[in-house]
C-alpha cells in the first residue's frame, strides 16, 4: 500500500513496528520461577555497561549477591578478582534537593551540637538569597556543607600535607599536624573552612568545654585553651565518626523536609547514584574544576 | 674622598661627635622602647590569647600580619635584586649602596619571616612544614626557598666584606676583635688567591641568586596569591610579576631612603648622581607596575566576573576606598612619579628622599590590598560580607617588629662593615 500513498511512515512508526512484536520484559519474566525485577534491573544495567556507562565490574558486584541467593548453584560466572589492591570500599556523598528545603536550619544546628563547633564556626550553612523584584519573587535556600571535592583546592595548597584526601572520597584534616596558617581557608571557594580561634560557649552552657569536639572518632577529652584543635582549621568531614558507627551525617538525620540523601557514589545503583544522574543535578562553581561531591538537584 | 677631605677629617669629627652621640641614644632608646612595647604585645596577645587577639575572623583568615610579610618579603626582594646590580653585573656607581642592600634584604627577610611566624595558629607545630613538604603547595615551595635565600643572602654578605673583617679584627679591641677573630675563623691575611677564590663564589651565588629571588622567593610569594583560583581578582598570571615589580619599588626606594637619611645624620657627603640615578630607576619601575596595573584591572573587569567586579568595587569606592586611592594610587604611585617627572624637583636630594619615603609608606597599602579586599567579597552569595581593620594588638606588635627591624639593621650598620671603605682594597671594586 506504501507504493502508492504519498505518506511515508516516519522513523518513529518503524521503531513502533519492532517494539509491537517484541515480548514485554515484565510479562515474560512474570512466567518464569525467578525474581521478575532482578531480571529487569539486570537488563537495563546491561545496556548501560554496553553503552559504557557503567564498568563491567561494577555490575558484577551489584549483583552478584542477589544472582547467588537467586540461581544458587546454577550461577558460576562472578566478577573478576583484580590481584592489585585497589579501594573497593564506598566513596561517599550526598545529594541535596533544594525543591524540598525549606530554609529551615535544622542541618546547621544539629551539626553545631553534633560537632561541638565553637561560636563563629559552622560546618554547614544554609545561604539564603532572594530572587527577582516583587512581585515576582522568590527565596532560594542553599545548604552549605563542605563539597569533599574530588580535586580539593584546600589540599592542593596545605603545605604540611595536614588537609588530605580519605579513599573514601572524604576530605580531612589532621589536627595535630596542622600549622594553623588558613591558606586552605583563603584557597576554598566555598567558604567551608573555618579556624579555631579557641572561644567557647561554657559561659553560656556548662559543660561545653567538657568534651572536645568528637571529630574522625578521637577523644580528645576536654577542651582547653591552647590545646588541639584550637589553633588549627576544621571543617565538615561527613560526620565521620558517625559513618563510622554506621550513622549518616547528623545534618541527612535531622533534616525535616528528607531534602538531603547521603551514601555510596562507587555504588552505582545507591539512591544518591541514582538522584546524581538526574536532570535536575548540578554542582556548585562546577567551572573551577573543583569536581564536588556534594550533588544540588534544582 | 681626595686628600683635602680627608685632611679636614678630624676637625670635621670633633664638632658633630656631641650631637651624634645624643642622636644614636635617642635612636636607640626609642627604638628600644617600642621594641619592648611590642614584646609585650606579643606575649599578651600572640602567646596568651592566640588569633583571639587579632580582629581576624572566618571570613577575612588573613590581615595586617600577612601584609607586613609581603611587605618585607618585596623590600627583600627590592634590596637584594639591587645589590646584584654591584655584585651580579658588576656597576660600579652603586657600589656605595651595595653591602646596606643585602643587609637591608637580610633584615627585612628575618622581619618578612617574624610577621608570618606570628600569623601561625599554631607556633609549636611550625617545623612540619619543613618536615612534610607538599609539592603542590606554593607556600610549601616558599617555605625552603626562603630559608635557602636566607642562607645565601648572608653568604654573599659575608663574602663581600671579608677583607674589611679581616682587618677589623687586627684594629679594634676587646670583645670586637674577639667576635671578627670568630667571623674571619681567625684567618690572618686575605691573600690575592682568597680574593680570588671570594670573586668566583660571588659570582657563583649571584648566578644562583638572581633566578632563586626573582622566580622562587619573590615571584613565589606573588604566586601563593595567585593560584587561589577561589579569588578571581588575585586568580591571574600577571599577578606575581606585579608583586615582583612593587617589590623593585619598594626596594629601590628603601636604599635611596636609607643612603640619603644615613649620609645627612653623619653629615656625610652625598653622591648626588647616584641618587639621582636610583630615582631614575624608581620611577621607571613605578611606570611599569602602573601599566601592568592598567591591564590587571582592565581584563579582570572586562570578564565582568561577579566576584572579580565586587572586589574591584570593594577597593576603589566603598570605606576602605581611601587605603587604595591615597595610599596604592596616590603615595606609592602618581606622587612619587609626579616628583621624579618634574625636572625641578627630580634633581633634587631632598625631594627624591621625599618620593622614597611616599613611596615606601604607600607600599604598606598596596600589600593591603592584595590581601584585605578579595577576602571581604564573600565567595558564595549568601555567605556572609568580610569586615576588617587591624586592632590595637595587631598595630603595636607591627610597631614593635618594625622597630625590632630597625635595631636590628642598626646593630649591623654598627658591627659589620656595612659603608664601603673607599680607599679599602677590598671589596666590589675589585671584582670587576
Amino acid at each position: 500500500m506504501g507504493l502508492f500513498s504519498k505518506v511515508a511512515p516516519s522513523i518513529k512508526e518503524f521503531g513502533d513496528m519492532v517494539n509491537n512484536i517484541l515480548p514485554d520484559g515484565e510479562k515474560e519474566l512474570e512466567q518464569s520461577p525467578y525474581d521478575t525485577k532482578l531480571g529487569l534491573d539486570m537488563a537495563r544495567d546491561a545496556r548501560k555497561v554496553i553503552a559504557g556507562k557503567i564498568k563491567i565490574e561494577d555490575f558484577h558486584k551489584v549483583y552478584s549477591a542477589s544472582l547467588i541467593s537467586e540461581f544458587g548453584d546454577h550461577f558460576v560466572s562472578g566478577p573478576e578478582v583484580s590481584k592489585d589492591k585497589k579501594y573497593t570500599g564506598p566513596k561517599w556523598g550526598m545529594v541535596i534537593d533544594l525543591k524540598k528545603c525549606i530554609g529551615c536550619d535544622t542541618c546547621t544546628v544539629s551539626c553545631k551540637a553534633e560537632n561541638r563547633t565553637p561560636p563563629g564556626m559552622s560546618y554547614n550553612v544554609v545561604l539564603e538569597t532572594e530572587l527577582g523584584s516583587y512581585p515576582n519573587i522568590s527565596v532560594m535556600n542553599l545548604p552549605r556543607p563542605c563539597m569533599q571535592c574530588d580535586k580539593p583546592a584546600c589540599v592542593q595548597v596545605c603545605p604540611t600535607r595536614a588537609s588530605f584526601k580519605m579513599e573514601n572520597g572524604i576530605v580531612a584534616i589532621d589536627n595535630d599536624r596542622c600549622i594553623g596558617c588558613r591558606y586552605c581557608m583563603v584557597a576554598c571557594p566555598y567558604g567551608a573552612r573555618s579556624y579555631d580561634f579557641g572561644n567557647g560557649y561554657e559561659e553560656e552552657m556548662t559543660g561545653y568545654d567538657e568534651i572536645t569536639s568528637p571529630e574522625y572518632g578521637m577523644d580528645r577529652g576536654k577542651r582547653k585553651k591552647g590545646k588541639v584543635p584550637e589553633g588549627t582549621v576544621r571543617k565538615c568531614n561527613f560526620c565521620f565518626h558517625r559513618l563510622e558507627r554506621g550513622e549518616e551525617p547528623a545534618c541527612v538525620e535531622t533534616c525535616i523536609g528528607d531534602a538531603r540523601f547521603f551514601g555510596d557514589f562507587n555504588d552505582p545503583n545507591s539512591v544518591v547514584s541514582k538522584l546524581a544522574a538526574s536532570p535536575r543535578a548540578f554542582r556548585l562553581k562546577e567551572e573551577l574544576g573543583t569536581q564536588p561531591r556534594v550533588v544540588y538537584l534544582r | 674622598m681626595d686628600t683635602k677631605a680627608q685632611l679636614n677629617q678630624p676637625i670635621y669629627d670633633v664638632g658633630i661627635k656631641k650631637r651624634m652621640n645624643t642622636l644614636e641614644k635617642m635612636w636607640w632608646l626609642i627604638l628600644s622602647a617600642v621594641f619592648i612595647l611590642g614584646v609585650y604585645s606579643i606575649i599578651d596577645g600572640f602567646l596568651l590569647q592566640g588569633m583571639s587577639s587579632t580582629n581576624l575572623s572566618n571570613t577575612v583568615p588573613w590581615g595586617g600580619w600577612v601584609a607586613f610579610y609581603i611587605y618585607f618579603i618585596g623590600m627583600s626582594a627590592g634590596s637584594f635584586l639591587l645589590s646584584t646590580l654591584v655584585y651580579g653585573f658588576g656597576m660600579e656607581q652603586y657600589e656605595k649602596i651595595g653591602r646596606s642592600a643585602l643587609l637591608s634584604a637580610i633584615v627585612s627577610m628575618i622581619t618578612a619571616l617574624t610577621f608570618i611566624f606570628l600569623d601561625l595558629g599554631r607556633p609549636d607545630h611550625v617545623f612540619n612544614s619543613v618536615i612534610y613538604w607538599n609539592v603542590t603547595s606554593t607556600m610549601s615551595w616558599e617555605i625552603h626557598f626562603y630559608i635557602v635565600y636566607l642562607i645565601l643572602l648572608v653568604t654573599e654578605l659575608y663574602l663581600t666584606m671579608r677583607g674589611d673583617l679581616i682587618k677589623l679584627s687586627k684594629t679594634s679591641q676587646g670583645v670586637k676583635s674577639k667576635i671578627y677573630q670568630i667571623l674571619v675563623f681567625n684567618k690572618k691575611e686575605m691573600t690575592d688567591i682568597d680574593k680570588g677564590k671570594d670573586r668566583k663564589l660571588l659570582k657563583i651565588l649571584g648566578i644562583i641568586g638572581i633566578p632563586l629571588a626573582i622566580f622562587g622567593v619573590h615571584g613565589g610569594t606573588g604566586s601563593i596569591f595567585a593560584v587561589l583560583k577561589a579569588r578571581p581578582f588575585l586568580n591571574s598570571g600577571l599577578f606575581p610579576i606585579i608583586f615582583i615589580l612593587s617589590a623593585l619599588v619598594s626596594g629601590t626606594a628603601l636604599a635611596i631612603a636609607i643612603y640619603v637619611i644615613k649620609n645627612k645624620v653623619q653629615k656625610k657627603p652625598i653622591d648626588v648622581t647616584m641618587v639621582k640615578a636610583l630615582g631614575g630607576m624608581l620611577a621607571l619601575f613605578l611606570v611599569i607596575e602602573l601599566g601592568l596595573e592598567w591591564y590587571e584591572f582592565l581584563i579582570g573587569s572586562y570578564g565582568l566576573q561577579h566576584e572579580e567586579l565586587a572586589t574591584m568595587k570593594l577597593m576603589t569606592t566603598s570605606a576602605w576606598s581611601w587605603s587604595f586611592w591615597l595610599f596604592q594610587m596616590g603615595l606609592a604611585m602618581v606622587f612619587p612619579l609626579t616628583i621624579l617627572f618634574v625636572k625641578k624637583t627630580r634633581q633634587s636630594v631632598n625631594w627624591i628622599l621625599a618620593a622614597a619615603i611616599m613611596t615606601i609608606v604607600g607600599v604598606v597599602g598596596v600589600r593591603f590590598n592584595m590581601v584585605v579586599p578579595s577576602l571581604i567579597v564573600p565567595q558564595l552569595e549568601g555567605l556572609p560580607q568580610g569586615n576588617y581593620y587591624p586592632n590595637l594588638s595587631e598595630w603595636i606588635t607591627t610597631i614593635g617588629l618594625l622597630a625590632m627591624c630597625l635595631l636590628i639593621y642598626t646593630i649591623g650598620e654598627k658591627l659589620l662593615p656595612i659603608e664601603e671603605d673607599e680607599t679599602s682594597e677590598n671589596g666590589v671594586s675589585q671584582h670587576e
